[in-house]
């Protein structure tokens, strides 16, 4: 079997590839069990390239009073964290 | 031009040698093909690694979301495209063969590789039915004695046919050559003439079934 001119007498039919007939096709396949099986992503949100994340864990009474002073504040609580590092810092010397 | 698509949602039983081989016989007889390997293993890339015959480009991850523009993209006048799936039930089957102009299903003869094909012969059906058109899907037996075909081998043929299902032969006997193919990359026909390649096995008998294969298959595309 040798020569492109034979190649020429191959046909591909028209398919429609609208969203409703995807949607039809996936349909049928998980009737049938064939499902998604795509590798799922990490969950949670991405660490951010800015900023660290603490995961401390304090005694209710200093978290509510911490979180209290930040909104009093008006900024965050890793803000309020951050202004008292500097504090820390200035008094170590 | 086609789109051939390699579907059964059981693995090992010829899916990528089945794309391997046409591909490369396809572009022997000058068309361009584009393959799609979209198996977790990669052994298309594998093998198109070792270096894939002149006039097969390879197109690796393609996955669910994918797949169907991907096929889209590559489809083209003097194209054909062959899509090697992943072996198990995903809507990536499901998806790749709303795509196709031929369905093939490899099989081994064994009661296990016949029970587990026969989903995506049932899903092909389903497809059809759904989508209001006809897609062409054949059962290429795989993995064949080439000395005797057995009583299974025998049995299964009888099934198949007796259930309506086109049934393309010649079946692809075990041939060393044909595994070999993915260490060594290229086509038979390179690997014929080289005599540095030591497959263990007929290369010239794997040629000529892989070519009557590959007419097999051209004649269900006409």
């Amino acid at each position: 079997m040798s020569g492109s001119n034979r190649l020429a007498g191959l046909k591909a039919r028209p398919k429609d590839t609208t969203v409703e007939e995807v949607r039809r096709v996936d349909e049928v396949g998980e009737a049938r069990g064939f499902l998604d099986r795509s590798p799922r992503k990490k969950p949670g949100r991405k660490p951010s390239p800015r900023t660290f994340q603490l995961h401390p864990k304090v005694f209710p009474k200093v978290g509510e009073a911490i979180a209290a002073e930040a909104e009093r504040l008006g900024i965050t609580q890793g803000q309020l964290i951050e202004l008292m590092w500097e504090k820390y810092e200035a008094h170590q010397g | 031009m086609p789109v051939i698509v390699m579907a059964s949602p059981k693995g090992g039983v010829g899916k990528s040698t089945c794309a391997v081989l046409l591909a490369s016989e396809f572009a022997r007889m000058g068309a361009d093909v584009t393959v799609l390997d979209c198996d977790p293993n990669k052994s298309l890339t594998r093998w198109a690694s070792h270096g894939a015959p002149s006039g097969v480009t390879l197109k690796s991850d393609v996955g669910r979301s994918e797949i169907v523009p991907t096929i889209r993209s590559a489809d083209g006048d003097g194209k054909i495209v062959i899509v090697d799936l992943e072996g198990v039930a995903s809507q990536l089957v499901s998806r790749a063969i709303s795509q196709a102009d031929l369905v093939i299903v490899p099989m081994q003869p064994t009661a296990l590789d016949a029970e587990i094909g026969s989903e995506a012969l049932a899903l092909v059906r389903e497809e059809e039915e759904a989508l209001g058109r006809s897609i062409r899907h054949a059962v290429v037996l795989t993995k064949t004695s080439a000395a005797v075909k057995s009583r299974v081998q025998k049995e299964l043929e009888a099934q198949l046919s007796g259930a309506g299902i086109d049934v393309i032969e010649p079946s692809l006997v075990a041939r060393a050559a044909f595994s070999e193919l993915f260490a060594y990359g290229g086509d038979l026909t390179a690997m014929m003439n080289d005599s540095e390649m030591l497959t263990g096995g007929k290369v010239d008998k794997a040629l000529a079934n892989a070519q009557a294969f590959t007419e097999a298959v051209y004649e269900r595309l006409k």
